[in-house]
């Protein structure tokens, strides 16, 4: 049972402490009892205040919603912690309603440590930092004062996520997780718990989805067997599962690119992360001014720029085919449509390999890409430089079908040659 | 064996024939002959699965290695078979580098303009020194490295994941691929080479006919 009388009861109380003066004394127990009365009193009005930006904010609280959310039982002063201290109403300026949200941002760190810490870790929180305005704070996903329990959440309908990334929610729900979700959990007949968004991405550290193996491993997770199925039929399928993001194959229709990423195979991760080779960053970005793409010997020597300036990084790169949208990357088909046929990208100048880009990490896991000629997959001075990603077939060198077509040619001509040389030479022995 | 000796009807002649190739050895050539035509179809087919349509790419890539291991431990059955036999003389080095490349020359000379003239072939046969100088080289070349390096770099291919640290070592997928592609070619040219060398014999089938049945046609 709540310590406190329910708001609901209290602001009732108020009306009624408030229509008979004469129960004065009465009214300054309950607010003695509980403060959130003496709040409600004013912010039950529609109460505005005027911001720096010139936008007016709202200081109204529907009781009703505040009443059911899972901070009432912590009350106002629970998170507006400086009330008390300072004359209230306030006279300091707040330069935007944005910037008041990112101030109470850390109110909920003094209670969600742990859940705060993972979102300061994530992509999210990083563009915040940055100064993307569309970045969520906490209030943005968690509305301030209508915060539910994690149990009331109803995902399938794809908020809070779906408030942003509105059209990857699309994609997602007609998905074969997205309508496993919306017609009761049932893939291929069988009563499973199909992922919402949280499943695959976290709800708090949601890291840049470039950022690691991650969301493999988060495949993998419950595709147990998928490891397994794929060696039964798919050669050096430990390699493909790592340098093939999974809807490359299983979102068909999506559109494929081969990114090549800076990386230190020293160190074993991309190069970039975690403030690291801020001069590499820049020479990055700025390296294809003429945006027509790099060509290999541009890449060539971007890689040696790259271990020259890398602070000792034994610099390769890392080839990696991914699709180029959010969107497709979640139109997940079953399993039966998925790209089965190796030709897909086997054969010369397949699609897949027409879309390249270079990148190196951003210090928060995302990539900053500069974009490739095609012919960066097949030159031979890539040898070198793109030495660790290759496609028999696909991404083959040019140069040598020419040499093998020369060693063809010459290997038929020295017979035809020699046979001819000793016609001639019979010849003249006979003239003799 | 190593010796027949036979009636010559056209010439009323004697003639010895030299026991060349063992029952090993022959075994061992038209299994390697067939297995690296496979290595050859099925790599074109790889390589080139756009202008081949011979069968799947992933067909292709099944028969390349259940050939490609085939052929290897067909390597492995050469190799014991030399080591543990006195006809390894056949491969061992020429020590005197001048004698040798002087002996090299007269052989080129020979297939260059001789072998029309019906000229002395310069390299007498034994089953210890089977190989003219040229021969020599050639195999050499072909059985200690170009065969090895293919194996390895097909190897490496075969598992990319189990042979990382030795394709990291080498700099690379693409670089082991490029090699072993290299390798690919110098097969298709040694091959159609060999192949027609093969009829240069005293008649266009005897060096065939020396592969089955392991003794030298004789020369007349």
């Amino acid at each position: 049972m709540k310590a406190r009388l329910t708001l609901g009861s209290l602001m009732l109380a108020a009306a009624l402490l408030a229509a008979a003066p004469a129960a004065g004394l009465a009214e300054q127990h309950e607010e003695v009892a509980n403060p959130d009365v003496k709040c409600l009193k004013c912010h039950t009005k529609n109460l505005k205040k005027k911001l720096e930006d010139g936008e007016r904010m709202s200081l109204r609280v529907e009781v009703g919603e505040f009443e059911g959310s899972a901070h009432s039982v912590i009350g106002c002063t629970g998170c507006h912690r400086d009330i008390g201290k300072a004359k209230h109403p306030s006279r300091e300026p707040i330069a935007s309603a944005r910037a008041y949200s990112q101030a109470q941002n850390e109110n909920c760190r003094h209670c969600h440590e742990a859940r705060f810490t993972d979102y300061e870790d994530s992509i999210h929180a990083s563009l915040a930092h940055e100064g993307d305005a569309g970045a969520p704070l906490c209030s943005d996903c968690h509305n301030a004062h209508a915060v539910q329990s994690m149990a009331a959440y109803e995902p399938v309908t794809g908020e809070p996520c779906k408030t942003c990334h509105e059209s990857i929610y699309e994609a997602y729900s007609q998905s074969v997780h997205g309508l496993a979700v919306t017609n009761g959990n049932v893939i291929r007949e069988s009563h499973v718990q199909a992922p919402i968004c949280a499943d695959c991405h976290q709800a708090h550290s949601v890291s840049a989805v470039a950022a690691s193996d991650h969301l493999k491993n988060t495949c993998l997770e419950c595709h147990e067997g998928a490891s397994l199925a794929h060696e039964q039929w798919l050669p050096n399928a430990g390699m493909h599962l790592d340098s093939i993001s999974c809807p490359a194959c299983h979102s068909p229709m999506a559109e494929r690119r081969v990114d090549l990423q800076l990386y230190d195979r020293l160190e074993q991760v991309p190069m970039g992360r975690g403030d690291k080779h801020q001069s590499v960053r820049e020479h990055v970005a700025a390296i294809d001014a003429e945006g027509d793409g790099l060509d290999p010997v541009e890449l060539w020597k971007l890689v040696r720029r790259a271990s020259r300036d890398g602070d000792g990084a034994d610099v390769v790169l890392r080839g990696r085919m991914e699709v180029t949208s959010g969107v497709d990357a979640h139109r997940i088909a079953p399993r039966g449509s998925a790209v089965r046929s190796c030709e897909n990208c086997h054969e010369g100048n397949a699609k897949a390999f027409q879309n390249v880009t270079v990148s190196i990490s951003k210090p928060d896991g995302r990539k900053q890409r500069v974009s490739a000629e095609s012919k960066v997959l097949s030159s031979p001075i890539s040898v070198d430089s793109v030495g660790g990603f290759y496609a028999p077939g696909g991404t083959r060198i040019k140069l040598l079908d020419g040499v093998l077509a020369l060693a063809i040619f010459g290997a038929l001509a020295i017979p035809v040659g020699h046979i001819a040389l000793g016609k001639i030479i019979r010849k003249k022995e006979k003239d003799q | 064996m190593t010796a027949q000796t036979i009636h010559h009807p056209s010439h009323q002649v004697q003639i010895n024939k030299v026991y060349l190739h063992p029952l090993p050895v022959r075994i061992w050539h038209w299994l390697n002959a067939l297995g690296f035509l496979l290595l050859i179809v099925t790599g074109f087919q790889i390589r080139y699965v756009d202008l081949f349509g011979l069968m799947s790419f992933e067909a292709a890539v099944k028969l390349h290695n259940w050939v490609g291991f085939g052929v290897i431990a067909n390597w492995f059955l050469w190799l014991f078979y030399y080591m543990a036999s006195d006809k390894v003389t056949n491969y061992h080095p020429d020590l005197d580098a001048k004698d040798f490349f002087d002996r090299y020359f007269r052989q080129v000379q020979y297939y260059a303009w001789g072998i029309f003239t019906g000229a002395e072939r310069p390299h007498r046969v034994h089953p210890h020194d089977k190989f003219n100088p040229m021969q020599k080289l050639t195999y050499q070349f072909v059985m200690f490295i170009s065969a090895p390096v293919t194996f390895l770099s097909g190897l490496m291919m075969w598992d990319v994941q189990r042979f990382a640290g030795l394709i990291e070592m080498a700099g690379g997928i693409r670089v082991v691929n490029t090699i072993h592609v290299f390798m690919f070619i110098l097969f298709v040219f040694f091959i159609i080479i060999h192949a027609y060398m093969g009829f240069l014999g005293s008649k266009p089938s005897s060096h065939f006919k020396e592969m089955f049945t392991g003794y030298e046609e004789p020369h007349v």
